[in-house]
């Protein structure tokens, strides 16, 4: 028995992604903390096809050519290969897979999620789409055309590459963010987001009668927390099927760019004021990116704000996914009518989760404390590198093992489109409510938020944050030093025009 | 009648699907939403994703709580169990409506 759950331990994909993710963590920390070598990733820097660019944006566009023609690139390409093959590898070996099928099925793998990096890096399919649409796009296109040779099979493992990426993306959710915008925040964004889930959890149930409860689940986390990364979270914690997560992810991606848009222009219409239309679109907006783009259109306070409700939103993935994980494995089956006991659940309960909250809590009690906000922000930075790659392969192995048909049959005949609309105006409507209430001076005073409308003036501030106050050699007047020692130092800038396009 | 429905929904459910797409072609062909010299767009779906993040979001000093954490943690931990036996207590109903049937 003992030997069993030591097998278990060691050759389980669960437990695998764990360990792998693990040792991603821990070197990604011991080269960013101690500097000894570089442990980040190929990646490619902003091409373009010829659109026309600011001289700003212009300035960090490297023309795609001279990225392949450079040598540095290709070292770096095959470090990344060789890191990602190993560690895959002696996951499916232990497994008990064979690895003369795996390693050259993860060869053509990766040159399709390179392609996949590349196509994603142009200038503006980066700014709206990113990899992971490409790589469903991409997978669809080779499976449904060409098709997919059965050599290449052995490397389509699709949840293996997801829970390792949920792994390592566990670490970059910081719980110390929790009272980043004080008790404002949390009502926004942790009083607005189970409800919401609730809401199209029994619309989705009781109106539209969608019986599929997994992806129910991550449409609703996709549309009430932030987008494609709960739908990850959650997807995997749900058990949803490939094509479920597809559609999930495609529509938020889709509806992100039109919000981002148009929310901020109606915002503006309204009158409202900046803080409460920040707050409306951190809590609304799905991809953190985009809340702050949309931040941005309506000021630097607006940003700011938005931005604060957002990070705090993004804390709630970890919980989510875990108690969705829970709900999930009390069932008999996805649609079961039965529950099961607590030995039952442990046993059924995808150990991936523990992973992925187990590197939340590491960094977030353990790293920031000890090494700080801005140690693990980079040590983040670079795993974050590793957190794509695990997904890009995750994706490009949804894409070449699914037809359109299948596609389609997520759709469940335009019902999901309808749950996310349906979703996401009653999220409107909540976080506005919630909104005026908290930020419209009516019941609360209204916050008082430095804004920091440069760069430069942005990370000055993060360090006289971060650093300890000095206290004045002579203290002639006590109260008053006190008082100048207390104050945390004051640098807000004027704004000046940000061209937006 | 039941027919005519389903035309309807089905006509209305395409074009709906049809429509936000173009527009959201329309957008990326416009550039709409971006700022010059964010090198990010809707693309960057997580903080960590977004170049040079720290530089982009707000310092821990923007907003300074009056509550302690303590607080807030015991707000979130509180609301989340509430949340959960709500979703408990709605799944079941919806069980036992669907048994009674």
């Amino acid at each position: 028995m003992k030997q069993s759950k030591i097998s278990n331990l060691l050759r389980t994909e669960d437990w695998l992604s764990v360990w792998i993710g693990v040792i991603v963590i821990a070197l990604g920390a011991v080269a960013v903390l101690t500097g000894w070598f570089d442990f980040s990733t190929l990646k490619f820097s902003q091409w373009t096809v010829g659109e026309t660019l600011s001289a700003k944006d212009a300035a960090k566009v490297v023309p795609l050519a001279e990225q392949l023609t450079d040598w540095l690139f290709w070292k770096k390409f095959l470090t990344t290969f060789l890191t990602l093959a190993v560690l895959f590898g002696a996951g499916v070996k232990l497994q008990g897979e064979k690895l003369r099928k795996f390693i050259p099925a993860f060869i053509m793998l990766f040159v399709i999620a390179f392609v996949v990096r590349m196509v994603s890096a142009e200038f503006t399919l980066k700014r709206y789409l990113e990899w992971a649409f490409w790589a469903l796009l991409i997978g669809l296109l080779i499976a449904n055309t060409v098709g997919v040779p059965k050599w290449l099979k052995p490397a389509i493992r699709t949840e293996f590459y997801i829970k390792t990426g949920l792994v390592i993306f566990g670490f970059s959710i910081l719980f110390s963010n929790i009272a980043k915008f004080g008790l404002y925040g949390l009502g926004i964004a942790w009083g607005v987001t189970p409800i919401v889930i609730l809401f199209m959890w029994w619309f989705g149930n009781r109106i539209l009668k969608i019986k599929n409860k997994p992806l129910l689940i991550t449409v609703a986390s996709a549309t009430s927390v932030c987008g494609t990364s709960a739908a990850i979270a959650t997807g995997a914690a749900s058990g949803a099927k490939k094509e479920d997560l597809s559609v999930a992810i495609s529509i938020s991606i889709i509806f992100t760019i039109i919000m981002m848009v148009f929310e901020p222009m109606i915002i503006k219409w309204t009158g409202m004021g900046h803080i409460m239309g920040g707050a409306l679109i951190g809590g609304t907006v799905d991809s953190t990116g985009a809340v702050v783009l949309a931040g941005n259109a309506l000021g630097p306070e607006a940003e700011q704000v938005a931005s604060l409700v957002k990070m705090i939103q993004n804390l709630l993935i970890g919980f989510i996914a875990f108690f969705v994980a829970i709900f999930f494995a009390r069932k008999v089956d996805k649609t079961g009518k039965s529950e099961v006991g607590a030995s039952e659940i442990w046993t059924r309960f995808p150990k991936f989760i523990l992973g992925f909250m187990g590197a939340s809590i590491v960094a977030s009690v353990i790293f920031v404390p000890a090494f700080g906000a801005e140690a693990t922000g980079a040590i983040n930075k670079v795993l974050g590198q590793y957190k794509d790659w695990a997904f890009v392969l995750a994706f490009t192995s949804i894409g070449l093992d699914t037809n359109f048909k299948e596609i389609a049959k997520s759709m469940q005949g335009g019902k999901v489109l309808w749950l996310y609309i349906v979703g996401q105006t009653f999220n409107i409507i909540l976080t506005f409510a919630v909104v005026w209430l908290l930020l419209s001076g009516v019941l609360f005073p209204v916050p008082d938020i430095k804004t920091f409308a440069d760069k430069e003036a942005r990370i000055n501030a993060k360090k006289e944050a971060a650093a300890p106050v000095e206290q004045p050699e002579e203290a002639m007047d006590l109260e008053a030093a006190e008082e100048a020692a207390a104050k945390p130092a004051e640098t807000t800038v004027e704004q000046p025009v940000e061209t937006v396009r | 009648m039941k027919d005519t429905r389903k035309i309807i929904y089905r006509i209305v459910t395409v074009t709906m699907a049809v429509a936000i797409i173009l527009l959201a072609g329309f957008i990326m062909i416009k550039q709409w939403g971006l700022v010059e010299g964010y090198d990010f767009g809707g693309g960057a779906y997580y903080y960590i994703d977004i170049p040079g993040f720290e530089k982009h979001l707000p310092p821990d000093n923007v907003f300074t709580a009056k509550t302690p954490v303590w607080v807030h943690v015991v707000l979130f931990f509180a609301w989340g169990w509430l949340m959960w036996r709500l979703w408990l207590w709605l799944d079941r109903r919806s069980e036992g409506e669907e048994n009674e049937k």
